[in-house]
């Protein structure tokens, strides 16, 4: 992004951004001069944003390492080639967070992915991304959304089902074109939008690039369609499901280049290096869907038969299939990783993709059978696994996932599985009900964050 | 009055019922578990109950949870309540499964599994001691536990385990009791009277220990 904007002399604020571990993107202003005194040394941010849920409270469960005490401060450290112009008078920058000792905070979800695509680059590999967005947009406003306890909303653009179509009323249209502008304001290069599954649903497409430029332009898409929600009287929803209707997602999609070289392109179907890409990232499957799924809610998506993949499964084209290998092409030969749901970390989740294709390449996994047939409702004793399908199931996978562990560090694991058992927790007995389609306990904790 | 730092491991206990719970089980179906075996340890007579057979359902009266236990040669604990029980109790999981309205359907049903689930508690001493043995293999908790008791019988102290770290508790007796079996919510009995003296990460550690005793995750 530094390429396409720079900072301005009119500026009067600097918003500082980052996400915490739920992927939320948080921050807070401050002045020029601040800005200017801080800029390289980075500012303090309390390291409790990577204990607090998404109802405020203080996540507790976990033993902290060192670096995490009583409430201690960590130093956020701008990059400064994200800085841009966000609207007259305020610029925005992305920054990672670090230890007063100069080293990256391991449970840093930016940090995560520049360690990983660092760890690449050892191998002489160049990784390229990209991500479908989805989310649901209501008539609503946010106030009135909150009002309704987020039920019982309108979708924009009507209440028919979608995918493809351009009858879309132009209350929609409008969104999205503003949406598309503010994204080309701020230099975010998009590829397309358009409607999708469900009333209200839409799937925007951010253009490949490397993971980190990949997954701050994915952050702030979402700041961005929140703001022109807001700017426009409606609201924008990424949970996995917003409604007991269809879930929504985001697939990431990854390629290998090696001196611009697509690896992942091979005359007669997969090449070798994406064998071992499928096999890493079906080999750390499981234990990867306690961070792409990460809520309660994630795993209501999991329905046979309604999009998202169900089975530990690969397969050419398959789009049925957890990971879908595109072949045929050096241009677009690529592995799309269809786990994710839309309330994903963005930083996690690339971090997630990467740590499989890594311990694939490294470890030369190959993968299991491809499956031809549908991966969905598979028998179960066909030898497909079923992706797990509960909050604490895929806890627990992660937990015990020697490969992840290697390669998102003990710590993050260890931090990551408490935290989820905390949600697991709170959910359970604070007032979310497992019997119900949506309860609403969910849509007051997910429907607004992350 | 002080207590010997040595602390004797607790009884071997044999289950006379088995009470099993379903696989992945969400919070109040661990608890139940829990708190159903031991009671049966304690020699409550469920083994009459479960003779007779049946289902109860349990629900909380504030939050959607519910459970439903149904009683056999194996008393089995799940989740939800799919179909008609033979008993329903609607209790109050912050203070020991008390019931909040009256029983309905077979009602010695109910008062049985009610009596169960509301047994006395051991002693504070007792409890602190078999806690803390079955919380060593959590990752960070602290080696040594100090208890100070508050109750009518002046103050008491007993300090369990041995090592450099040592985390303190402060709190009436049944209090305490409660804490440590796990029939109390730690985080809850925080703002019951409860004090404790440390650092933020045992505090952290400490709720992982309490999960442990009272749902055994």
């Amino acid at each position: 992004m530094s390429e396409t904007s720079t900072a301005t002399s009119t500026r009067k604020a600097v918003r500082l951004e980052a996400t915490n571990h739920e992927g939320s993107l948080l921050g807070k202003n401050v002045s020029p001069a601040k800005f200017e005194a801080g800029k390289d040394s980075g500012f303090a941010f309390a390291d409790i944003l990577f204990a607090i849920d998404l109802s405020n409270e203080i996540v507790l469960g976990d033993a902290f390492p060192d670096w995490r005490g009583n409430l201690y401060d960590i130093a956020m450290v701008p990059d400064l080639s994200t800085l841009v112009e966000w609207k007259p008078g305020l610029d925005s920058v992305i920054g990672d967070y670090w230890l007063k000792d100069g080293s990256p905070v391991p449970i840093c979800p930016r940090n995560l992915v520049k360690r990983l695509v660092a760890r690449l680059t050892e191998h002489g590999y160049t990784a390229t991304v990209a991500v479908e967005i989805e989310a649901t947009l209501f008539e609503e406003s946010v106030q009135e959304a909150r009002g309704k306890g987020y039920r019982d909303l309108t979708p924009l653009g009507g209440s028919t089902g979608a995918t493809y179509h351009l009858a879309r009323s132009s209350d929609w249209v409008d969104y999205m074109e503003a949406v598309v502008a503010r994204l080309d304001q701020v230099g975010i290069p998009w590829e397309a939008w358009t409607d999708e599954a469900a009333p209200g649903q839409t799937e925007l497409n951010l253009a490949p690039t490397d993971p980190v430029r990949l997954a701050d332009g994915w952050a702030r898409t979402r700041q961005v369609m929140r703001e022109v929600a807001f700017e426009q009287g409606h609201t924008v929803s990424f949970m996995a499901k917003p409604t007991a209707g269809f879930g929504q997602g985001a697939h990431i999609n990854i390629s290998l280049q090696r001196d611009g070289v697509n690896e992942y392109f091979a005359e007669d179907g997969p090449s070798e290096l994406m064998r071992h890409s499928v096999g890493g990232l079906l080999a750390t499957m499981a234990g990867a869907t306690s961070v792409v799924m990460p809520q309660i809610t994630s795993y209501r998506r999991l329905v046979d038969l309604t999009g998202p993949p169900t089975t530990v499964s690969w397969g050419v084209n398959n789009k049925t299939a957890a990971v879908r290998a595109i072949t045929g092409h050096p241009k677009y030969s690529r592995l799309e990783y269809r786990l994710p749901g839309s309330d994903v970390n963005p930083y996690l989740a690339l971090a997630a993709v990467l740590a499989g294709v890594l311990a694939g390449v490294e470890g030369r996994i190959e993968p299991p059978a491809e499956v031809t047939d549908m991966a969905w409702c598979l028998p179960e004793d066909c030898g497909v696994e079923r992706i797990p399908d509960t909050m604490s199931k895929a806890g627990a996978a992660l937990a015990a996932d020697p490969l992840l562990r290697t390669y998102l560090g003990d710590e993050f694991v260890d931090f990551w599985v408490a935290s989820r058992r905390w949600e697991w927790m709170e959910f359970h007995t604070k007032g979310g009900d497992p019997n119900a389609s949506l309860s609403e306990w969910e849509s007051t904790r997910y429907f607004e964050l992350p | 009055m002080s207590a010997p730092t040595t602390v004797a491991p607790p009884p071997v206990r044999q289950e006379l019922v088995h009470v099993a719970i379903e696989d992945d089980a969400a919070p109040l179906v661990r608890q139940l578990g829990r708190t159903l075996r031991e009671a049966v340890l304690a020699g409550h007579p469920l083994d009459e109950l479960s003779r007779s057979g049946g289902t109860v359902a349990v629900r909380s009266h504030d939050t959607p949870q519910a459970a439903t236990i149904t009683l056999g040669a194996t008393i089995e604990v799940s989740g939800g309540v799919l179909a008609e029980p033979d008993a329903t109790v609607v209790v109050d999981l912050h203070d020991r499964f008390a019931a909040t309205e009256e029983p309905t359907g077979d009602a010695v049903l109910a008062a049985g599994v009610l009596r169960a689930l509301r047994r006395p508690l051991p002693h504070w001493r007792e409890a602190a001691a078999r806690f803390w043995q079955e919380t060593r293999a959590i990752p960070g908790i602290p080696d040594v536990l100090v208890v100070h008791v508050t109750g009518p019988d002046g103050p008491e102290e007993g300090r369990f385990g041995e090592g450099a770290t040592a985390y303190e508790v402060t709190g009436p007796a049944d209090l305490l009791a409660g804490v440590f079996t796990g029939a109390d919510d730690f985080l809850a009995a925080l703002g019951a009277g409860l004090q404790v003296k440390g650092t933020l990460s045992q505090l952290s550690v400490m709720t992982a220990a309490s999960w442990k005793v009272r749902f055994d995750v």
